[in-house]
């Protein structure tokens, strides 16, 4: 079972692939999203304005990247130990949104990012209890 | 809040935990049977429509709603999935995955009302 699962296929690095595709279309998204905010306001709670910019797409491009490599991650795991390991994007679009984007980040927020954080540590252990049975 | 607003931001997690447990249903039968079979196909496609619906809710919600105020319901979606994935798909539940899931609910919530 390792055998085949390993190199690109391996389920962990599909989880991995598919959050930080994640984290960088919300990037283009919300970059994209602000260039297009004086386009046609009237149209603009469609939130399909901002398909004029080349950048939602670059980000519709990283979203459809997700969702592929989120299918095939799930295909070998249970989804109570995928579903909450994908929850590290909590952690990655607050960092580059500060990083990237030099959005402010609270005190408090860093004190959710560290919850998340030990919480995704605990998940691991079982995780790392399901690797030695594939 | 309103009922109206309420019922949608329910129905919008109720469709995203069910598109999760069809998608991961269907892709989990093409380990031994292939794509070319009609369970991948109905569950993917129904799986698949079942996200749709959550995501086009979830921007009109957004519309009426603060992302701040609208975002700790999502993070409730840990907690559902990993319920749901053990009541339906007959998943182990251990106690350290258990106070994950709550830990990362918690702290995603923190981020969001920050």
């Amino acid at each position: 079972m390792a055998n085949h699962l390993s190199g690109f296929r391996n389920p962990w690095l599909q989880i991995a692939v598919s959050t930080v595709a994640v984290a960088i279309s919300e990037l283009f998204l919300k970059t994209g999203a602000d260039a297009t905010i004086s386009l046609s306001p009237e149209w603009s709670w469609t939130g399909l304005t901002t398909l004029a910019s080349p950048l939602v797409w670059l980000g519709i491009i990283f979203t459809i990247v997700s969702f592929i490599t989120w299918l095939y991650a799930i295909k070998h795991l249970p989804l109570s130990v995928a579903f909450p390991a994908s929850q590290a994007i909590h952690i990655l679009v607050p960092l580059s949104s500060w990083l990237v984007l030099g959005e402010q980040i609270s005190a408090l927020r860093w004190c959710g990012i560290a919850l998340v954080l030990c919480g995704l540590a605990l998940v691991a252990r079982p995780v790392a209890e399901l690797e030695e049975k594939l | 809040m309103s009922p109206l607003v309420l019922v949608l931001i329910l129905v919008s997690l109720v469709a995203f935990v069910a598109g999760q447990l069809l998608l991961k249903h269907g892709m989990a039968s093409t380990v031994t049977g292939g794509f070319r079979q009609r369970t991948f196909l109905v569950f993917i496609l129904t799986g698949t429509a079942a996200m749709a619906v959550s995501y086009f809710l979830n921007l009109g919600l957004l519309q009426r709603l603060d992302l701040s105020y609208l975002y700790p319901f999502q993070g409730l979606s840990v907690l559902f999935i990993a319920g749901a994935a053990a009541l339906l798909l007959h998943e182990k539940l251990t106690l350290p995955l258990i106070a994950g899931s709550v830990l990362i609910t918690a702290g995603v919530v923190l981020v969001s009302i920050s």
